[in-house]
């Protein structure tokens, strides 16, 4: 999968992308495939089967998307998160 | 009733004691800081959340309320329990905004995205809001206990109620959110792992999934296999377009906040993931884990269907999964089930004991009485407010009786109003703070003159609730669309330092070029390096 961005800056990774779109469009059809295809499953149906398959199938690609992005805004994030906590601490006691 | 042999016993008392124990094993983690008593300092790996997610919204009124709508409607029902597909988009979407703006609570975060006056009082509604609806989900979910305990051993229903509740408060007490994420990872374990032998036990018990189809089509029922057997367009007990409604609501609602009421515990444990990363993780996963034990419960009713077609009654029907557990499971085992009970129970108590009490201590207590409460004083009032919420909430129990109503009525009805707002104040620059807090007050008059006072009086007829949703968001619009629009946009200032933080989605073109304008971020056509 060539297409799928494993490498981000910071600033890239802050902004909205297609790998975002991507995954709002997979998680949602994943969820779906996983309701009918476990209830389909257990009533040893063939198809319910093939449903949890392509719901599995699904999951890898999602996440062979969207990790390497969280991984890099999360990265990024934790470095500036202490500054950010000092600051919500300074307008929790109202002092900003 | 059920009868106890020795080794039930034996189940229930190392269980209970295990899980107590368990919690206040970590009572100094827990006073600590105020931080550690809500959010467990903020550190937690993904797969502690997700199991606190998945463990809080399995609970003893689930059961109840999953083999309600299975009973009723067939595998159709399935659909009624996929509103918690919200996370499906949240985990990528709100989950990654929210936890950038490392508010303890929803409540916070109002005055980190809105200023002013109007910031202020939606914090402070969005706090004793939420302080009353802990208490008022701590009464609901624990008078099931109590309806439970008295199906089971005949007692009267507040001594299950006060029991169990009670018990879960010795940890929560001590340990705070340390105390209930431990707890909740052991208890989710041990509840996956009863529902998926019991749910298996009652299919068994029913002949086996051919048997299941094979009875099924013989009493004429073969539609309740089929998830998408609609009653029509618009016609009938479960119409197309309900469930297109039900998809809307939970698919798109994962770009809000709050607008499911799951959101909220959600919140927390967002919060308490060590990453950005490990917070979309968890809200992902442990969702993924209820559609999967949603399924699992809704095929064991259908067996249990083939074994009892004939029950009219809701509050007969309503303990289908329960009857499996204590008919077929033999002795010895019928413990472990009540011990997974008692871990499914306390696991949602424990979540909204500590909840409400982070409302009450940082946005109520800290916010508007003493700012610079120390982290010990902060503690002990988070203590003390859980022990409040633990009261209320035997108040409010006793106050309840038909839990599918009440249930369905939160939520779906007193969502409606605040569903498209609570995604606007997400994805949208211009919406306010008083846009915001006129559709809570919209919502609160809308939801019970559609629901129950017009009808009551015959001003309208009953509406079915796909068609009660539109309208209380239609006519909500109307009064908080002008209301942002006549009222200033938020101070530029505030938006600008909320963007940078949060970087939300959607429409926010001038906030994001004010921010390029101070140099606080890059604009589009600047290099970035890297690439891929």
């Amino acid at each position: 999968m060539g297409w799928i961005r494993k490498n981000w800056t910071a600033a890239d990774a802050d902004r909205w992308t297609k790998e975002d779109y991507l995954t709002f469009i997979l998680s949602p059809l994943i969820y779906f495939l996983l309701a009918v295809g476990v209830a389909m499953s257990l009533l040893l149906l063939w198809y319910g089967w093939v449903l949890l398959g392509v719901s599995v199938i699904l999951l890898v690609i999602m996440i062979k998307i969207i990790d390497p992005k969280l991984k890099a805004i999360s990265e990024d994030y934790e470095v500036k998160q202490k500054e950010y906590l000092e600051d919500l601490e300074k307008i929790a006691r109202w002092e900003d | 009733m059920v009868v106890f042999g020795f080794l039930d016993w034996f189940w229930l008392v190392i269980f209970i004691v295990l899980m107590v124990v368990c919690g206040v094993l970590f009572f100094k983690l827990g006073k600590r800081s105020m931080s550690d008593f809500f959010l467990a300092g903020r550190g937690l790996p993904w797969w502690l959340p997700a199991a606190s997610v998945y463990a809080t919204h399995s609970a003893t009124d689930t059961p109840i309320w999953v083999s309600g709508v299975i009973y009723k409607y067939g595998l159709r029902g399935l659909w009624y329990t996929f509103f918690s597909a919200w996370c499906a988009i949240s985990a990528f979407a709100s989950t990654r905004i929210f936890r950038r703006s490392l508010a303890y609570t929803q409540a916070e975060w109002q005055t980190l995205r809105f200023s002013g006056l109007g910031a202020e009082l939606l914090r402070g509604w969005i706090a004793g809001w939420q302080v009353f609806m802990n208490m008022f989900v701590l009464g609901w979910v624990g008078i099931a206990m109590g309806k439970l305990c008295r199906f089971l051993f005949g007692w009267p229903e507040w001594l299950g109620l006060i029991l169990f509740s009670s018990l879960c408060a010795v940890y929560v007490l001590t340990a705070g959110y340390w105390g209930v994420v431990m707890a909740d990872f052991q208890q989710g374990v041990i509840a996956f792992s009863v529902i998926v032998l019991v749910s298996l036990w009652g299919i068994a018990a029913a002949g086996g999934p051919q048997q299941i189809m094979i009875k099924l089509g013989r009493l004429g029922q073969s539609w309740r296999l089929n998830p998408f057997a609609f009653s029509g367009w618009t016609s009938g007990d479960f119409p197309l377009v309900w469930f297109v409604t039900m998809l809307v609501i939970a698919v798109i609602g994962g770009f809000g906040m709050g607008t499911a009421i799951d959101w909220y515990p959600e919140a927390q444990r967002i919060q308490s993931a060590r990453t950005i990363r490990d917070a979309s993780y968890s809200i992902w996963a442990g969702t993924a884990l209820i559609i999967v034990r949603n399924s699992l419960w809704a095929v064991a009713i259908l067996a249990f269907f083939t074994l009892y077609p004939q029950i009219q009654s809701t509050a007969d029907y309503e303990m289908a999964w329960y009857r499996l557990g204590f008919e077929f499971l033999p002795v010895g085992l019928v413990g472990f089930f009540f011990a997974a009970i008692v871990a499914i129970h306390l696991s949602t108590i424990s979540t909204h004991l500590n909840l409400g009490a982070s409302y009450a201590t940082r946005d109520l207590y800290q916010h508007y009485f003493n700012p610079r409460a120390s982290d010990k004083e902060l503690v002990w009032v988070g203590r003390v407010s859980t022990f409040i919420l633990l009261l209320g909430s035997f108040l409010y129990g006793l106050m309840m009786q038909e839990i599918t109503q009440w249930l369905i009525f939160a939520l779906w009805i007193m969502a409606a109003g605040i569903w498209l707002p609570s995604i606007l104040q997400v994805v949208w620059w211009r919406f306010n703070a008083w846009g915001y807090l006129s559709s809570w007050i919209a919502n609160l008059g809308l939801s019970w003159l559609i629901v129950w006072v017009l009808p009551e009086f015959r001003v309208i007829p009953v509406l079915p609730d796909y068609l009660q949703f539109w309208l209380m968001m239609i006519l909500g619009a109307l009064i908080y669309i002008p209301i942002t629009f006549l009222t200033p946009p938020e101070d530029m200032d505030r938006l600008v330092k909320y963007y940078v933080m949060s970087r939300p989605l959607g429409r926010w073109k001038p906030v994001r070029e004010q921010a390029q304008r101070q140099g606080l971020l890059q604009t589009e056509n600047q290099p970035s390096g890297g690439g891929g």
